[in-house]
C-alpha cells in the first residue's frame, strides 16, 4: 500500500530579493512498512521535502498525498521528529510524551495507557516523572521518538534526528530507534547527510540532486542484517557506502 | 567510599561556614556604620543638624508615630503596589498582543523605542493636568516608568522561543493559541520573573518621583517637605523607612520567584 506519494512536486520560495526554486518535479513513493532515507548535498532542500510531506507547507506545483488524501495541513497521520529533541524543559517526560494527544485534544485514558506502554517498553518508565535536563542525550532522543509515536502516526518523518548526538550515543540511539520503528511496524522517511547512517538504517536510499532538488537515483539496500550496528559490520556495507557516496558527490 | 563521604561532608561544612561568615560580616558592617555615624555626631566630628544621627532618627520615628506615620507609609506603599501590579499585568498583556501580531509589532516599534528613551518625569505636568493632583497622578507616573521596560523585556522573552519547538507544535497541528499557551508562555516564565524584579525597583522610583511632583502625604512627600524646611532628621528617617519597604518588597518577589521555580 502506498502511504506517501509525491507526484511531480515543485516548490518555489518567494523572498523580496529573489525567487528560489527549492524542488523541481520530484516524484517519490513510500510504501507501507518501508524505511526510506533521503540523502543529498547540503542545502538541497531535504528538509523542505519533509515539510511538504507533513503539510507544514504546500507545494507550488504537483500533489502530495497521504494514503490517497491530499495533504494540505498537518495531520495526525504523520509524526515529525526533529534534529534536536525539542523536549519542553518544564514538563516531565510523561507530560512531554503526551504533548501530541494534548494538542490534538485526543488525550484520554486509552491514549495514556498506550503512552505508558511505550515508556515501559523502551526503558523510560522509571524516568517518567523526571525532567528532560535530568536525562542523557540518548534517553532524551528516545523520549522524543516516543512523543512522536504517541499520536500513532502512519508515517514518521525523521529530520536528521541523530546529528545533535555524539558519535558513541548516535550509534546506540540509531539502533534503538531502528528497533522501535521496526517493532511498531512504522513507515519512515529519514533525511540525513550522513551516508553511513542512511546505509545502516534504510531499506531504500533516494539520492537527491543539487538544488532545485529532484530524484537522481534510488537504491534498494540488500544488506541482510537485523540491526544498524550489525549492518555496519557486514561485508556489503562499504560497497553500498561507496556507491551512494559517489552518486551524491558527482 | 567512607573517605569520599568525609570529603563531601567537609566541603558542605566549609561552604556552610562561608555563608555564616558572609552574613556575620554583613551584620557587623551595618552595626559599625551606624555606630560610627552616632559617635561622629556625638563627638561633633560632623554636624548632626545636616547629617542627622541614628538616635535622632529613632526620636523622629517616635514623634512621627503619633503624627500619622502609618498613613504616610500606607499611602506610599499603596501607590507603589497598585502601580507595580498595573504596569506588570498591563505590560505583559501588551507584550503578548505584540507577540501575537507581527504587523502590530512592526507598526508600534518606533513608538515604543521613543517612549523608552523619553524621561518620563518630563510628562509630570501633563499627567497632573490630565488626571489631577493626587494618588492617581502618582500611580500614573509609576505605571509610565515601569510599563515600557516591562513590554520590551517581556516581548523579548516571548520572541526568544525556540523556532524548532514552534515547528514541532505546528507539525502536531497546534493552533496559534495552543502555541502561546503550551509553549511560549510557560517558556517565558523566567523572563516574567526577572521582569517582576526589575519592576519592584522601578515602581519605587516612579512612586517617589510622583510624590516629589505632587502629593499631600507619603514618604516622598515627607522627604521633600523635610528638605524644604531643613529638617534633615525627617528626610533621613523617611529614607530609612523607604529602604526597609523596598527591601521587604524585593524579598517578597524573590521568594515568589523561588517558589515558582521549584515547581
Amino acid at each position: 500500500m502506498e502511504i506517501l506519494k509525491m507526484d511531480n512536486v515543485s516548490l518555489t520560495y518567494q523572498t523580496v530579493e529573489s525567487e528560489t526554486k527549492a524542488i523541481e518535479n520530484l516524484s517519490l513513493v513510500v510504501e507501507d512498512g518501508e524505511f526510506i532515507a533521503l540523502v543529498g548535498p547540503s542545502g538541497c532542500g531535504k528538509t523542505t521535502i519533509l515539510s511538504l510531506a507533513s503539510g507544514l507547507i504546500k507545494p507550488t506545483g504537483g500533489t502530495v498525498t497521504l494514503m490517497g488524501k491530499v495533504v494540505d495541513r498537518p495531520s495526525a497521520d504523520t509524526g515529525y521528529m526533529l534534529q534536536r529533541d525539542m523536549l519542553f524543559e518544564w514538563r516531565t517526560i510523561e507530560r512531554n510524551v503526551l504533548l501530541g494527544p494534548e494538542i490534538r485534544r485526543s488525550l484520554d485514558a486509552e491514549r495514556r495507557a498506550e503512552a505508558e506502554e511505550l515508556l515501559k517498553k523502551y526503558g523510560l518508565w522509571e524516568f517518567r516523572k523526571h525532567y528532560p535536563n535530568q536525562l542523557s542525550g540518548g534517553m532524551r532522543q528516545r523520549a522524543a521518538l516516543i512523543r512522536t509515536l504517541a499520536l500513532w502516526p502512519k508515517l514518521l518523518l525523521l529530520d536528521e534526528p541523530f546529528s545533535a548526538l555524539d558519535f558513541q550515543t548516535r550509534l546506540s540511539v540509531c539502533n534503538d530507534v531502528h528497533k522501535i520503528i521496526k517493532s511498531e511496524k512504522k513507515t519512515a522517511l529519514l533525511v540525513t547527510h550522513d551516508i553511513s547512517e542512511a546505509v545502516s538504517l534504510a531499506d531504500k536510499i533516494v539520492v537527491l540532486s543539487q538544488r532545485p532538488a529532484t530524484v537522481k537515483s534510488t537504491f534498494t539496500i540488500d544488506l541482510d542484517a537485523p540491526t544498524p550496528l550489525k549492518r555496519r559490520e557486514s561485508a556489503g556495507f562499504t560497497k553500498w557506502f561507496d556507491t551512494v557516496w559517489k552518486e551524491v558527490s558527482v | 567510599m567512607k573517605k569520599l563521604k568525609n570529603g563531601h561532608e567537609l566541603f558542605v561544612q566549609k561552604s556552610k561556614r562561608r555563608k555564616v561568615k558572609i552574613v556575620a560580616i554583613q551584620l557587623v558592617l551595618l552595626v559599625f556604620l551606624i555606630a560610627l555615624w552616632e559617635i561622629a555626631a556625638r563627638l561633633y566630628w560632623i554636624d548632626s543638624f545636616i547629617t542627622s544621627s541614628p538616635s535622632r532618627i529613632i526620636k523622629m520615628l517616635g514623634e512621627l508615630g503619633s503624627q500619622g506615620l502609618w498613613t504616610h507609609i500606607w499611602t506610599t506603599l499603596y501607590e507603589c503596589i497598585i502601580g507595580f501590579i498595573v504596569s506588570t499585568v498591563l505590560g505583559c498583556a501588551i507584550a503578548v498582543l505584540l507577540w501575537w501580531s507581527d504587523f502590530l509589532r512592526r507598526v508600534l516599534e518606533p513608538y515604543i523605542v521613543v517612549l523608552n528613551s523619553l524621561p518620563k518625569i518630563a510628562l509630570g505636568p501633563i499627567i497632573i493636568i490630565w488626571v489631577g493632583a493626587g494618588a492617581k497622578a502618582i500611580v500614573m507616573m509609576t505605571v509610565l516608568i515601569c510599563i515600557i521596560v516591562t513590554i520590551i523585556s517581556a516581548l523579548n522573552g516571548l520572541l526568544a522561543t525556540d523556532e524548532g519547538k514552534i515547528l514541532l507544535l505546528r507539525s502536531m497541528g497546534a493552533s496559534k493559541w495552543q502555541i502561546l499557551t503550551k509553549l511560549v508562555l510557560p517558556g517565558a516564565v523566567p523572563t516574567f520573573l526577572s521582569v517582576l524584579k526589575i519592576n519592584v525597583g522601578l515602581a519605587w522610583v516612579g512612586t517617589i518621583m510622583g510624590e516629589y511632583l505632587v502629593s499631600g502625604a507619603g514618604l516622598g512627600y515627607l522627604i521633600i517637605y523635610g528638605g524644604q524646611v531643613f529638617k534633615l532628621d525627617l528626610v533621613m528617617t523617611s529614607t530609612v523607612i523607604l529602604c526597609f519597604l523596598a527591601a521587604i518588597m524585593y524579598f517578597a518577589v524573590a521568594l515568589a520567584e523561588r517558589l515558582l521555580r521549584r515547581k
